[in-house]
């Protein structure tokens, strides 16, 4: 059984949900952008605007993942985790694909990565379907239009939401005063994306094409800012590094800092050898990470076509641009 | 459940000055059940924390036949490393792992092998060495190839002379040499010449910086060895072990996982060196 909630009953809504959760929600912040924050009244961010994804509840920029202590004999490493009961309201369909493709990793594939999963575990998602193109998104070529893996959808649909629950979880938030069931068809709201990715043998033709004069040629105008890497929904890697608490020689933590594959040092060995020294070396990894290895080794893309790393970028670098390049090169060489 | 990332206690049972830049830290897990069923295969890499300090990878050097403590043989050149140069027996350190694949020595039975090394890379190769010496009926004639900066950069020289002793064919040289140096000069493929192990019957493992990795394959090949014959334990950035962090991602492999010990033939396949 399908929902609608009044668009009016949206912040009363929110308001219960703070009783038992930490709400999230899209809002523009003092600078005029939409960025995702706890919910405290402020007026709900429904726009078009999506430069920020909530990865930070999940991929924080800084994460303290371990305490130590050292004191006489009764040293001790303890793990900390991140046990907010959180909900995440308007997650759009590309950002839930993106948190499904960090499960592949950090729950499915190696063994479970605690610190991540706690976060998972106790976050509940509110998706929020797209209702018309983004700046410069390619989810439809990425088959990631469709939020996967939420507790309710909403479909904006004139002055209410359509809600879809998919999860017992999400069906318990709905409350009997401000959710009527409806028999309504589910609206399919028609959007076409600005971009569209050749994704093709996409993988495989890239990785074959490591020394196609392409990488060289955009790399040309990379700043090596890393823009890119910090809004990607999925860019994940991060250094680990220790910090002594204030004021004491025996109390210790561990933090993980997201780093980003755009930076020198990401390489960086002991002797000061760097394995990826030029620009087009480090931008054609942020590309094949996305597009290629990651789906070698877990059959998923990690790209979610958000087009968050094009819209940013000062130099205007489009992971799209250089990826259809490539993909035209490659495919008229295979006919 | 595990945490893959949770360092485990263990206590420094001694350090050993082996150059001026360089200590041999022998551990072992504080945790006695814990050290009771540690094992490993030379080539793999434990992930080392000086509480503080932060976390690097370093390879075990100790013989695998060594139970009840490990060594790690640590040049002094980062925050870490020198952090832990600062260490003394009885201070604690946080062990993971033991991570990555190791050398394949089963692979290895009957066959002759060459080592060649560059610097601190003979770190990881004595302790295949220590495993060859061990189980010696098994294996056919050892050679080691030593490279260094300068004879003063020279690690395990003791040990080099017993090897020397026991019947291991030892061929060292150095970039700069002193004025007492009477050995070889040159780059470590400068030794290649003195081998006298047939190419046919011989496995090669190698260890050292990315460029000695590379020439040395290209010297080898020259000489007759087949890509499938050698090994190469490839050095590179890691923060994690299991495959998160990235770091150490070559092509769509991993060295923490996939590695840090890659067949000749592999690497052909991947982009070791990005231009």
């Amino acid at each position: 059984m399908n929902y609608s909630l009044k668009k009016s009953g949206l912040q009363t809504f929110l308001k219960t949900l703070t009783k038992k959760f930490q709400v999230i929600v899209p809002a523009l912040n003092d600078s005029g952008i939409a960025t995702f924050q706890e919910f405290e009244g402020q007026e709900i961010y429904l726009g078009n605007e999506r430069l920020s994804s909530p990865k930070k509840f999940f991929r924080p920029s800084k994460e303290k993942i371990f305490s130590f202590s050292s004191k006489g004999a009764s040293a001790s490493v303890k793990p900390v985790f991140d046990k907010t009961k959180r909900l995440i309201f308007g997650i759009r369909p590309c950002d839930t694909h993106a948190l499904n493709a960090l499960d592949e990793l950090f729950i499915r594939y190696y063994g479970d990565d605690q610190f991540y999963s706690a976060r998972r575990k106790n976050t509940l998602l509110i998706a929020l379907q797209c209702t018309e193109a983004c700046e410069n998104g390619f989810c439809q070529s990425l088959g990631t239009s469709q939020a996967v893996g939420a507790d309710l959808v909403l479909i904006e649909r004139g002055n209410e939401f359509f809600v879809r629950p998919e999860t017992e979880r999400g069906k318990s938030l709905l409350g009997k005063k401000l959710f009527r069931q409806t028999s309504d068809a589910e609206p399919s709201p028609k959007i076409s994306c600005n971009l569209s990715l050749e994704t093709q043998n996409i993988a495989g033709n890239l990785y074959k094409n490591f020394k196609s004069p392409v990488w060289k040629q955009e790399a040309e105008r990379c700043l090596s800012c890393t823009s890119c890497t910090q809004v990607c929904p999925t860019c994940y890697c991060y250094i680990t590094d220790d910090e002594f608490e204030f004021g004491s020689s025996t109390e210790s933590s561990r933090f993980r800092f997201l780093d980003s594959c755009q930076l020198l040092r990401f390489t960086k060995v002991a002797g000061n050898h760097v394995f990826r020294e030029s620009r087009a070396a480090r931008l054609r990894q942020f590309v094949l990470h996305k597009l290629s290895y990651y789906f070698e080794n877990h059959g998923i893309q990690l790209c979610v076509g958000c087009g968050r790393c094009i819209s940013v970028c000062p130099t205007k670098i489009s992971l799209v641009e250089i990826a259809n390049k490539i993909q035209k090169q490659a495919l008229e060489a295979g006919k | 459940m595990i945490t893959p990332e949770k360092p485990e206690l263990a206590e420094i049972l001694e350090v050993k000055q082996e150059t001026h830049d360089t200590k041999t830290f022998t551990a072992r897990f504080v945790d006695e059940k814990r050290q009771k069923k540690f094992f490993f295969v030379p080539g793999k890499f434990m992930m080392v924390t000086v509480f503080g300090f932060g976390e690097i990878p370093i390879s075990i050097s100790s013989s695998p036949y060594k139970t009840g403590s490990m060594d790690f043989t640590v040049v002094n050149v980062g925050n870490v490393t020198n952090a832990m140069h600062s260490l003394k027996k009885g201070d604690k350190l946080g062990l993971r792992g033991p991570f990555g694949n190791g050398f394949p020595m089963q692979k290895f039975r009957k066959k002759n092998i060459l080592f060649v090394s560059g610097g601190c890379g003979i770190a990881p190769l004595r302790s295949a060495i220590y495993a060859a010496r061990e189980k010696k009926g098994e294996f056919g004639r050892t050679e080691l190839m030593f490279g260094c900066k300068s004879p003063e950069n020279i690690l395990f020289n003791k040990e080099i002379r017993k090897w020397g002793e026991q019947g291991i064919s030892v061929h060292k040289t150095v970039d700069k040499p002193s004025p007492k140096w009477s050995g070889n000069i040159g780059v470590v493929t400068s030794l290649f010449k003195n081998s006298k192990l047939p190419p046919e019957n011989t496995v090669v493992l190698l260890c050292g910086p990315p460029t000695m990795i590379h020439f040395a394959l290209i010297e080898l090949r020259k000489k007759g060895f087949k890509d499938n014959q050698m090994f190469a334990s490839l050095e590179r950035m890691m923060q994690c072990g299991v495959g998160y962090c990235s770091h150490c991602n070559i092509g769509n492999k991993y060295a923490c996982i996939d590695g840090p010990i890659f067949n000749a033939a592999d690497l052909k396949e991947l982009p070791v060196r990005e231009e």
